[in-house]
């Protein structure tokens, strides 16, 4: 089998444009120009590069700069043998525009849900060495920020083993930063902030606080947080700048909330269990709902709205801890007034903790 | 073959339209959208192959034969090289903080930034290198055999320099890096030639440089001379006022209006040098477009970009280019048999850090 096409042709080699016939055999084909013939060609190696108007331009694999211009009608035995035109490249050619679409939506939804998902099966698998290690290297001795004295570390050490009953693989300091607040963090490293134990009215309040951070412990909410922050990371990288970051925030958002409810929930029933009063802990969201309303001014509101913004909603909480009290029950306090007495002061007694964040915010 | 041209007014030519591209756009931005941003690499691609392909050099279109996974690639590299380490240093460098390393986080901190610097450096070398080795005129590309680790310490040290006297070196530092990129850079077997000059560029600059004293010294003097005029706003009630007011919203739009078009004069000037000043063999290259163009084709984008409620904005590559080829020119002859094939490596990733910084073309 012998046919003929006329086309334009680049060796790649040099930039002479060479008006060439092409000549037909089988699977392969020459290129003839007046004096010189060049190939044979196989039709395996052409490659399909671009467009140009009305001519179709193929290259030729291994062949820098090779190209063939087909243009006009190419005749159906010479189509047949050529590669297919590319428009968007890959599968969405095969299946077309529009299922291309709904089939990468529907891929891109199951791959977000997956990463929000995920990570609560994923937390436990994580080795607790990992979880250890990484809480280490967040944490350490907190810049020397840990409060001691013997009678402040026996009462938090009671509250801790009254509010879980494997104390031993918990962390729990309290640091000499007077903010309102308290965090969880890999490892089981649970801290207390001393702005928090200071404004507490009760020991119930830091016991139902306490008992909502080991509840993040507990339920693995950090690492969770961690594995839904780096899989969001890597699914929305695609999205460029700040768009990307405001879907991810608000995805993780989300989830935050359902943690603190769950945190919320793990707190009740451990004060319940305890026998400790969730009134406290009522009375200590209440206020800062209170505050809340006229949260913007002094020092005192800054710590309770850096609280909020992290422990949102505190209106509902504080309903919720009301409702789990259970009337005429004979609760204890979660300590004696002597270890009340020692919790609190021991950030003002220990004089070698340092304080604040190391640097001035004043 | 000995065809030698001569070419004398319009060396390119553009031949594109805007409903063409649209139909390139829209699609683009479907799929992006459906893939959380992936496919842009895709995208972009597909805008180049077809702004490449209706730009004529002389008697033949060019070509780009980049593909959308070398661009993938080189962003998933930036990621892995970059995005991880910086996430994971930011961690450590917090964890440094809490516990009293300051000095020890500033440092890794500030190593991280430097690597950075450098690693831009050496993005905008690679990424014009890989633009050139990826296009194609007459079957011959460009491109270059220098991986561009050595520019990306010119890089550093050039910026430097152009920022310690407080920052009037600057144009020197630009025009020079231009000249060792442009100097590394070939097309066919010919080296560019960059001999761009600094000098003539200081004049703008100064007017860039001294815009923002010059506002301030004039509302200044104004309100000096205001006031020793007795024409203070107290002593003219409520149209003093008014006139204070006036003259404060004329000094913020001055500024906000002022800058950006002195910057676009300055950068007006810097291209028509850079371009200027660059020769490929017996080709010589220059960039018409003045200071006025620059800043109705910037007040046109934003127009578009806003009329369009910001759709316009895909439309905007196509006008950079347009506005490119427009007014580039080139004076010289072109010795087509002497035109031979690149023998320069060809990357097999695209621009990714550039990309992941989002900085534009050449």
């Amino acid at each position: 089998m012998s046919s003929f096409f006329d086309a334009w042709h680049y060796d790649g080699k040099s930039a002479a444009k060479r008006k060439v016939e092409v000549q037909v055999i089988g699977r392969q084909f020459f290129l003839l120009e007046t004096e010189r013939r060049h190939g044979p060609f196989a039709f395996a190696d052409v490659r399909y590069v671009s467009q140009q108007g009305d001519t179709d331009v193929y290259g030729l694999a291994d062949m820098d700069g090779w190209r063939l211009m087909l243009s006009g009608p190419v005749p159906a035995d010479l189509a047949a043998l050529l590669p297919v035109t590319r428009r968007y490249g890959g599968f969405i050619d095969r299946l077309g525009l529009g299922k291309a679409v709904i089939a990468l939506a529907l891929t891109s939804a199951a791959a977000v849900a997956v990463v929000l998902l995920s990570p609560q099966w994923l937390a436990p698998l994580i080795p607790a060495s990992i979880d250890d290690k990484l809480g280490d290297a967040l944490v350490g001795d907190f810049g020397g920020r840990f409060c001691h004295t013997q009678a402040g570390d026996a009462a938090l050490k009671t509250l801790v083993a009254s509010l879980d009953p494997n104390p031993g693989d918990l962390q729990v300091e309290v640091a000499k930063i007077d903010m309102i607040n308290a965090v969880a963090l890999p490892g089981g490293n649970v801290i207390l902030f001393d702005g928090l134990v200071e404004q507490a009215q009760s020991p119930d309040e830091v016991a139902g606080v306490l008992a909502h951070e080991i509840g993040h412990v507990r339920k693995k909410h950090v690492m969770q947080a961690l594995l839904r922050q780096m899989g969001l990371a890597v699914v929305l990288g695609g999205i460029d700048g700040n768009s990307g970051v405001l879907v991810n925030n608000v995805l993780a958002m989300s989830y935050s909330r359902g943690s603190e409810a769950e945190a919320d929930a793990h707190s009740m029933q451990v004060l319940g269990k305890a026998n400790i009063s969730p009134v406290g802990t009522a009375s200590f969201f209440d206020r800062l709902s209170e505050l809340d309303g006229s949260a913007g001014n002094g020092k005192q509101n800054a710590g309770i709205a850096g609280y909020l913004s992290s422990h949102p909603l505190s209106g509902s909480r504080n309903a919720a801890f009301e409702k789990s009290i259970i009337k005429g029950k004979n609760y204890k306090p979660a300590l004696t007034s002597a270890e009340w007495n020692a919790l609190k002061l021991m950030c003002k007694q220990d004089r070698m903790a340092k304080s604040g964040f190391g640097f001035d915010f004043e | 073959m000995g065809d030698e041209m001569t070419e004398q007014n319009t060396a390119f030519r553009f031949h594109g339209s805007w409903g063409e591209f649209a139909r390139i756009a829209f699609p683009n931005l479907l799929l992006t959208i459906v893939t959380l941003g992936i496919y842009r690499f895709w995208a972009t691609t597909r805008e180049r192959e077809y702004l490449w392909s209706k730009t004529q050099f002389i008697d033949e279109r060019l070509e780009w034969t980049g593909r959308g996974i070398e661009l993938f690639i080189g962003f998933i590299m930036a990621f892995l090289l970059i995005g991880l380490p910086f996430i994971v240093i930011q961690l450590v460098s917090q964890g440094l903080i809490f516990r009293g390393e300051a000095l020890i986080a500033g440092l890794v901190t500030l190593t991280m930034f430097v690597l950075l610097f450098y690693l831009t450096g050496v993005a905008y070398f690679r990424a014009l290198r890989y633009r050139l080795s990826r296009t194609y005129w007459r079957g011959i590309r460009g491109g270059s055999d220098d991986p561009g680790f050595r520019y990306g310490l010119s890089y550093m040290l050039k910026t430097l320099l152009g920022w310690i006297p407080i920052f009037l070196l600057v144009p020197w530092s630009m025009i020079s890096l231009w000249n060792d990129r442009w100097n590394a850079m070939s097309f066919g077997p010919h080296r560019f030639n960059a001999t761009a000059e600094w000098k003539p560029l200081m004049k703008r600059y100064l007017l860039f440089y001294l815009a923002p004293f010059l506002i301030v010294i004039g509302g200044a003097v104004y309100g000096i001379s205001l006031a020793v005029s007795g024409g203070a706003p107290n002593a003219l009630g409520s149209t003093g006022v008014a006139i204070g007011a006036i003259v404060v919203l004329i000094a913020v739009l001055a500024f906000y209006i002022f800058l950006p078009l002195a910057a676009l004069a300055f950068y007006s000037k810097y291209f028509r040098l850079a371009v200027g000043g660059l020769k490929l063999h017996n080709l010589e290259f220059d960039f018409r477009a003045r200071a006025a163009d620059w800043i109705l084709f910037f007040l046109a984008n934003v127009a578009i970009v806003i009329c369009t409620l910001g759709i316009g904005y895909i439309f905007m590559p196509y006008r950079n280019w347009k506005f490119f080829i427009d007014h580039m020119e080139a004076y010289g002859e072109i010795n087509i048999d002497e035109l031979t094939q690149s023998e320069t490596v060809v990357a097999k990733h695209g621009e990714g850090l550039l990309d992941a910084f989002d900085v534009g073309a050449i």
